[in-house]
């Protein structure tokens, strides 16, 4: 196979980033970048894929997250149990896995173009819930003091060490998902996106298929959503609110939904914007608190000149046809 | 409602299950009866020809035979076993295969994807994250029926990039993936250049014995060449069924079907 | 409704026995064992009725998306703004003229005018691209949400209503009995609910008459069962899809009036609005009016008695109702499959 030189430019200088880089550069952007690409990378496996827009990506993080707060540690002793982290885990990871599945049952109950809104629903119906119940997610504040194991006698949240797990595993994830896209599963996930009817007429059952595909998809927002919860030491009902569930999409869209790169580059123009686009909106003289602004006429922009995200723009600089879910007309029917 | 079989239909398949029942199925689309009490059998092995023209219902047939459309009334055996509202997808587990008459390839997967995808249909790991070897036994079916249908020097192109004779080949292969019991092949040959319409005669007489088929097919040279036996359909009723040369000399059949210009 | 009862004898049976309970709970003086049950008879009343009206306010925003929807398949995740915009407008004429009558009509005229700009610019341009659409909304909804903070501010708002509207007024309905005289007891329940909450239905009715009733409303429905056809006839189909637009983003608008009468404006409303008329549409079943106002009051009650008997999971209780929807009835109460 033959690997575009970018590819090694890009994997060399990321993994000698650390050598010139700042702690805050290595721990805020370039972490925070690949965490949301990871969970990112979860909606475009299922959107790009499979043409399944979920919402509720963001609260499978956010439930991963949670169930290592309640598993593992943190500083509400009351609640978490303290298990060790080979346990809290991948219990964790199974659990969100499981919620992930039975969103994904939901979802396709009815025709593709539910799927936005039930997942709308069921997002905000957790975080909702995460901020009434007391009991397993202590309500409005959550857990903090939420840390990852010292494995390897390596304390994880150091910028250097935090740098290169979340570097691992959103590498891991990303190369998994090219993976997976040529296997059996991936390629009839991508049949079931053009032609679900065919599909059937195969032999493969098109629900049974995508309701996986949701469990698949969420392993990378599982990850992700520990990885963001270790990040700040905490985690909260708004880490996977309404807001945070739509920025996903943001992401996602941004970047590109029809290739795994796009999810990391969305990510990485939404962490520069968010970090940097303040100082710029304040010199512009309009109060920082115009973010959202900023980033809804961007996402408006991207959507309306150019649905293939930043990679669909590059696309088109090279003149490459691609099959975009976002462009494929509705309603053919032979 | 339901008319059963006519005698003649079971002494041709006399010991064994019938390879397809239909009784009396029919399908209405809002006010329009697409099909209407249609009974048809057909014995094992047997390659059946259906006629009709624009709209008679041979495709809504057929829709309703893979369980792509539901019908609404009426009853499907398939080798015995009742089908009437089993989902598309277990029909085709059960050896069930058909082309659609506009082709439904996956034009963004290349060749090879689009028949490795057919053949994984109905074998087992479909839910296999691990990607296929090329020695893999579905793979090597795969390529075998790309072979079959000459396309071995388009395996790699993309199917939207493929001609329109080569897309109907690609269907085809896809229909004779995983070891099929029966196959329908919806207007194989429409639009296919007289060199194509050979090759697939060459194709469907290579059948095995055994692999019955249903062809809907408006050119009579093609459809008398590969079948055995003809069911003319009109306004989505069956109006007449015999061997192949009983129905081209059929007066009925001239005036309706052969003057109508269809061909 | 008389096919229902003979396809359905004990589905019949059970909505006749709640509907049965319901009323015996509402009208008949409540006995000891039952206060001791449920609590006092006058919140149960109350969380009914509050339910009740909330319902009204759903069914307000939600039928404009459902219509919408049924339509022209247009998943519009704008709609909660169009709520809020709505509402702030109200506020600010109702402000500015001292007549809190007149928010109504400028609201309806200003969101409905909107929702215009909106089909012709979004929608018409994207047809039949449905998933562009809804990104497009999400898009436009992030915008206005931020604009909104920003002319508005944060803070909690309330349109005023007129003093002869305000006030509670007593009903025909009995919660209780004085223990000294004798006397029963009589509901006293908020004048203003009442008014809107009959002013819902009056907008429903007519909804329901205008879509069964005229030849415009039989044109709507021919083109929710087949788009095709409706084109076909040779109707400017664009016209009445813009028309539709209007009247459901004006419908929006009118609820936002209402809802910052009886509830407070606030950043954030919107997104919660969405997701009601989202929660509604999926049980009442897609495109449809009556699904719309069944799933509205469902909602709007289960909210209500969730938040007064169990506070917790009051979200679990409307989260649960949508999810065996789903699993059940997956096109909804009241949708066609
Ligand atoms: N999905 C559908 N919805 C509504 N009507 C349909 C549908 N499919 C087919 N029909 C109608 O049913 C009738 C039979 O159509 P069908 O496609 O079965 O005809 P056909 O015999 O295959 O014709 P042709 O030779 O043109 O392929 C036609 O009138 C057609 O318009
Ligand atoms: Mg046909």
């Amino acid at each position: 196979m033959r690997v575009n030189p970018a590819y090694w430019v890009a994997g060399a200088v990321l993994l000698i980033l650390p050598a010139f880089a700042s702690d805050f550069v290595l721990y805020q952007l370039f972490g925070w970048t690949f965490i949301l690409g990871m969970i990112a990378l979860s909606l475009m496996f299922l959107a790009g894929y499979g043409g399944m827009v979920s919402l509720a990506q963001m609260t499978v993080a956010g439930v991963a997250g949670y169930m290592v707060a309640i598993f593992g540690e943190s500083a509400i002793t009351d609640i978490s149990q303290g298990w060790p982290w080979y346990v809290s885990i991948p219990l964790a990871l199974l659990i969100a896995a499981l919620f992930a599945t039975a969103t994904g049952w939901l979802a396709d109950r009815t025709e593709g173009i539910y799927t936005i809104m039930i997942t709308l629903a069921i997002a905000a119906a957790f975080f909702y819930f995460f901020n009434q119940n007391y009991v397993i997610f202590n309500g409005f504040s959550g857990f903090n003091g939420v840390l990852p194991p010292e494995l390897f006698g390596v304390n994880w949240r150091d910028p250097i060490a935090f740098y290169y797990l979340t570097l691992f595993w959103a590498a891991a994830w990303y190369f998994g998902a090219i993976y997976v896209s040529r296997s059996p599963f991936g390629l009839a996930l991508q049949g079931i996106r053009d032609n679900p009817r065919r599909m059937a007429a195969l032999g493969y059952h098109v629900t049974a298929h995508k309701v996986a595909a949701y469990a698949v998809a969420a392993f990378p927002a599982a990850v992700g959503g520990i990885l963001l919860t270790w990040q700040s030491a905490q985690i909260s009902p708004g880490t996977a609110g309404i807001g945070p569930a739509i920025d996903i999409l943001i992401v996602a869209v941004i970047g590109g939904i029809g290739h795994p790169v796009g999810a990391f580059i969305g990510a990485f123009i939404y962490v520069i914007l968010k970090t940097f686009a303040i100082d710029l909106i304040v010199f512009v003289g309009l109060g920082s608190e115009r973010f959202r602004l900023l980033i809804g006429l961007g996402f408006l922009a991207v959507v309306f000149w150019s649905p293939d995200g930043v990679l669909g723009l590059w696309e088109k600089l090279k003149r490459s046809r691609g099959l975009n879910p976002l462009l494929r007309k509705a309603g053919r029917r032979p | 409602m339901t008319r059963g079989a006519m005698p003649g239909d079971r002494a041709f398949s006399a010991g064994t299950a019938n390879a397809l029942e239909l009784r009396g199925v029919t399908k209405t689309f809002g006010a329009l009866s697409a099909l209407v009490d249609v009974t048809i059998t057909i014995g094992p092995g047997e390659k059946r020809a259906v006629l009709g023209s624009n709209g008679a219902g041979k495709t809504t047939l057929f829709n309703c035979i893979t369980g792509d459309f539901l019908p609404s009334a009426g009853a499907i055996r398939f080798f015995g076993e009742d089908i009437t509202s089993a989902p598309a997808h277990e029909r085709i587990r059960r050896g069930l295969r058909r082309t659609y008459q506009i082709s439904l390839l996956f034009a963004g997967l290349s060749v090879i994807d689009n028949v490795y995808l057919a053949c994984k249909g109905v074998a087992r790991g479909r839910f296999s994250l691990l990607r296929p070897s090329r020695r893999e036994a579905v793979m090597e079916s795969a390529e075998e029926l790309v072979r079959t249908v000459r396309l071995e020097d388009s395996r790699d192109v993309k199917v939207s990039d493929l001609s329109y004779g080569q897309q109907r080949q690609l269907e085809i292969a896809m229909a004779l993936s995983g070891a099929p019991r029966f196959i329908l092949f919806d207007e194989p040959a429409a639009g296919l250049s007289p060199g194509e319409r050979q090759d697939l005669v060459g194709i469907l007489k290579g059948l095995p014995s055994h692999m019955g088929y249903i062809i809907i097919e408006h050119d009579m040279d093609v459809a008398l060449q590969v079948s055995e036996s003809v069911t003319m359909m009109h306004n989505g009723r069956i109006f007449k069924e015999g061997k192949p040369a009983e129905i081209e000399d059929d007066e009925e059949v001239q005036e309706l079907y052969l003057g109508g210009g269809n061909a | 409704m008389r096919r229902f009862a003979e396809n359905h004898p004990w589905w019949l049976a059970a909505i006749a026995t709640a509907a049965a309970i319901l009323l015996y709970l509402i009208f008949a003086i409540w006995p000891d064992w039952l206060v001791q049950m449920l609590g006092k008879k006058k919140v149960f009343l109350n969380a009914l009725f509050n339910g009740i009206t909330l319902g009204a306010l759903y069914f307000l925003v939600a039928s404009g998306f459902t219509l919408i929807f049924g339509l022209m398949r247009n998943v519009n995740l704008a709609h909660g703004s169009l709520y809020l915009l709505g509402a702030y407008i109200g506020y600010s004429v109702a402000g500015w003229t001292g007549y809190w009558l007149l928010a109504f009509p400028a609201a309806f005229l200003i969101v409905g005018l909107f929702g215009i700009v909106l089909q012709v610019f979004v929608f018409r341009r994207m047809e039949r691209q449905d998933l562009r659409q809804t990104l497009v909304t999400i898009g436009i909804s992030i915008v206005l949400a931020d604009i909104m903070l920003w002319v508005f501010g944060g803070d909690f708002l309330n349109i005023i209503p007129p003093t002869w509207l305000s006030g509670p007024m007593e009903t025909i309905l009995v919660t209780g009995v004085k223990r000294s005289s004798g006397d029963l007891i009589y509901l006293k329940y908020p004048l203003i609910r009442i008014v809107i909450f009959l002013a819902s239905v009056a907008i429903g009715v007519a909804m329901w008459t205008l879509l069964n009733r005229t030849r415009i409303g039989m044109l709507i429905r021919a083109g929710v069962d087949d788009r095709e056809m409706l084109s076909a006839t040779g109707v400017r189909i664009q016209l009445v899809f813009a028309g539709v637009f209007a009247f459901g983003a004006g419908l929006a608008g009118i609820a936002g009036v209402v809802g910052g009468t009886f509830q407070s404006i606030a950043p954030g409303e919107d997104v919660r609005f969405l997701l009601a008329s989202l929660v509604v549409v999926i049980v009442g079943g897609m495109g449809s009016i009556t699904g719309a106002a069944l799933g509205a009051v469902l909602i709007g009650i289960s909210e209500q008695f969730g938040s007064v008997y169990f506070p917790t999971y009051s979200v679990v209780v409307t989260f649960m109702i949508m999810v065996l929807v789903l699993a059940f009835r997956p096109q909804g109460l009241l949708g066609r499959s």
